[in-house]
């Protein structure tokens, strides 16, 4: 633990969100700060770095919004049981000597909600947290297995009333189903406001495949959050709305498509788009 | 500034562009930069798409077929008459066809185990050592003593309910009379209206769940009633009243139809049942789940929002003397369950605990059964059952590991068990 004014948590591999005040357009940075040549020690290098990339942010009119507490030398924990399991004998060279060297090192603190279950799955997870409210994830967590009854006991029912064909047609894993609806749900272009001559204007932009999950994840939310009737519970309409972006229709796979509709209709200005 | 550093690559990865400066790890290399891929943690291409149908596994065709060249445990019997069943078909599903689901067990089943039904389409019970035991009590009841009362009682999801509508079931196929009180909680709470008894002023009617249970009643037991005769006059009002010798139907039809008396036709169909029972006509079976309700405390309230006894309902009033062991020819069989239960504690669930001292004195004499979890073979049996049926999708469900988690996380308990593989 190098105790250092800032705590054991400056950010030298600091992913840094900030925002430019006039305009949204998110950046993703990581300064790398060993680019310095101070010959300073580690822990006044890394209070110096984090000063200066502080001041040259601000001047840039940008602040740091999100970092981590952990030092870079902090590694990430080996959740999986396999490998843990696996023979001292069996190992080859660099996994010995990966073994051994990660015995010197300081690890980060595995989050509560990863798990070494086998029916882990961080798509799941994901979503589940993206439900929450107040953070009550065990409600959250009890809509989202109830989700996936409801799933499949309609795709069972489904099964059960299909004649011997079409049988082997019908889906019943409600997590490839849930994988497929979220991946049929997810755009592939976006729409980004750029600011130029004093005006904003929708520029088509290439997303990212996290900002893409993101998106498939937060309409399915939306949609049945406040497209439901009143009395319909949660369960029962996410796994509707699951099932028919499953089968690609349904009202936000016709949101997925609007996007790419204005993304084509605003193509003219994708010249405004720099990266 | 950053000497060397800020390597703006615009990293146009397949269709995302991210600006990612970033440094190696440990202490100042300015080699070439290793490009961390996105991380892949969300990589949804970690779990198989396809749909992994289980393993179809064989259904034993002989009972007595020892599986000697398959470890695969047996997870069904072709022995579907409860007389029939040993110790040898423990851990075993047998099937009860949907006709006789319907007028066995018009009410009385739990409703998870109605929704397993519905999905499965088929209605399997599995075979359990208290189940056995209690049969073969059965089997030996000695018809001219009082009739025996057996409690099933155990933790939270063990099976008691299920337990007793196989006993129900057996006694169904063995031609008893069924008096099913599918729950006793219910009768203590959230009742909308209560009308003051016309019978006697100090009581309370519930007309809506007495004719539902007068309703389901009939469906259960319908070719008794014609038979059995009633051996009193009853005036219902000045205009209708059902003379002596008229068959038990009439009854049951006046409390349907007239669902302000139901619940006095309730308390005549049991007085009558129980004086006929002695005399050997029929068998009467008094299956009560959640007994502990007829002696705790009730939610419901008078106008002047005092609380109401349960021995003030006139149904809580009556079904107190059915089960009391002063009739002949039958059985009683009671569970009790702190399910649904009101103010008692959640861990409770002996019965001297979940009764009370005055539910316990009523009862005294009685034979205590235990329904505990399944023991390792009824839960591969379990296990079993759902992979035939095709319940467990989960890719990792059907391996060894997966087993063990299931194990570990519902500890054998049958109620738990079946939550957590109904979203595996």
């Amino acid at each position: 633990m190098r105790g250092d004014g800032w705590g054991e948590g400056s950010p030298n591999r600091a992913f840094i969100m900030f925002r430019l005040l006039q305009g949204k357009v998110l950046f993703f940075t990581s300064l790398s700060l060993d680019y310095f040549h101070l010959k300073h020690s580690a822990c006044a290098k890394q209070s110096l770095l984090l000063e200066y990339t502080v001041k040259i942010l601000k001047l840039c009119g940008l602040t740091q919004v999100r970092w981590s507490r952990y030092g870079p030398e902090y590694q990430d924990p080996q959740i999986d049981k396999e490998y843990y399991r696996k023979p001292l004998a069996q190992l080859t060279e660099e996994e010995t000597y990966e073994r051994e060297l990660r015995k010197t090192q300081v690890i980060k603190a595995a989050p509560a909600t990863k798990t070494s279950s086998v029916f882990e799955d961080p798509v799941i997870s994901k979503f589940t947290n993206m439900m929450m409210k107040g953070g009550n994830k065990i409600l959250a967590r009890s809509l989202m297995t109830q989700t996936l009854e409801a799933v499949k006991r309609k795709q069972f029912e489904k099964y059960h009333a299909a004649s011997a064909e079409e049988q082997a047609t019908v889906e019943r894993n409600p997590y490839t189903i849930f994988h497929q609806a979220l991946k049929n749900c997810e755009p592939v272009i976006g729409l980004v406001p750029i600011l130029k001559g004093g005006h904003f204007y929708q520029v088509p932009v290439p997303l990212a495949e996290r900002r893409r999950r993101f998106l498939a994840m937060k309409w399915m939310i939306t949609e049945c959050r406040e497209k439901k009737p009143r009395r319909m519970l949660m369960p029962e309409k996410l796994s509707q709305e699951l099932l028919e972006a499953f089968c690609n229709r349904g009202p936000v796979i016709k949101r997925k498509h609007d996007m790419h509709k204005m993304a084509e209709a605003n193509r003219a200005l994708a010249h405004y788009r720099w990266w | 500034m950053l000497k060397g550093m800020t390597r703006l690559v615009s990293r146009v990865h397949k269709n995302c562009v991210i600006f990612i400066l970033e440094q190696c790890r440990g202490s100042c290399t300015y080699g070439c930069l290793p490009w961390k891929r996105e991380t892949s943690w969300l990589d949804p291409g970690r779990f198989s798409h396809l749909g992994t149908q289980a393993p179809q596994c064989p259904v034993a065709h002989l009972d007595n077929q020892v599986p000697t060249e398959r470890t695969r445990a047996i997870s069904r019997t072709l022995e579907n008459d409860p007389a029939k069943h040993g110790e040898q078909h423990v851990g075993q599903h047998y099937n009860i066809s949907i006709q006789e689901l319907k007028t066995v067990f018009p009410h009385g089943l739990p409703p998870r185990f109605v929704m397993q039904v519905k999905t499965f389409n088929e209605a399997c019970l599995m075979v359990r050592k208290p189940a056995l035991e209690l049969l073969h009590y059965l089997k030996n009841t000695n018809f001219a003593h009082p009739a025996v009362r057996y409690v099933l009682y155990g933790e939270k999801g063990t099976g008691k309910t299920l337990s007793l509508c196989h006993i129900i079931h057996f006694c169904a196929k063995q031609d008893w009379l069924i008096l099913h009180i599918p729950d006793a909680h219910l009768w203590v709470k959230n009742c909308r209206d209560l009308l003051q008894s016309t019978y006697n002023k100090q009581r309370f009617d519930q007309p809506l769940e007495a004719s539902i249970w007068l309703k389901n009643f009939k469906t259960a037991n319908e070719r008794f009633l014609s038979q059995i005769k009633v051996q009193d006059k009853y005036v219902w009002n000045k205009r209708e009243s059902t003379e002596k010798g008229s068959p038990l139907a009439e009854v049951v039809e006046q409390g349907i139809m007239r669902v302000r008396n139901a619940t006095d036709a309730v308390g005549i169909v049991l007085k009558e049942l129980k004086r006929q029972s002695s005399l050997g006509v029929f068998r009467l079976l008094v299956a009560v789940d959640g007994v502990n309700a007829l002696w705790g405390r009730t939610t419901l309230k008078r106008e002047d929002k005092s609380p109401i006894t349960p021995e003030e309902l006139a149904l809580i009033y009556n079904l107190r003397k059915m089960v009391k062991n002063d009739w002949q020819g039958g059985a009683i069989v009671l569970t009790v369950s702190q399910t649904g239960s009101l103010f008692k504690p959640r861990k409770a669930y002996l019965p001297q605990e979940l009764l009370g001292k005055e539910g316990f004195d009523t009862l005294d004499p009685f034979i205590p059964i235990l329904v505990s979890n399944y023991n390792p073979k009824e839960f591969e049996g379990c296990i079993q059952y759902y992979l035939e049926n095709n319940w467990l999708q989960h890719e990792k469900a059907h391996t060894e590991e997966g087993k063990k988690e299931l194990l570990f996380l519902s500890n054998r308990n049958p109620g738990l068990l079946e939550r957590l593989c109904a979203y595996l």
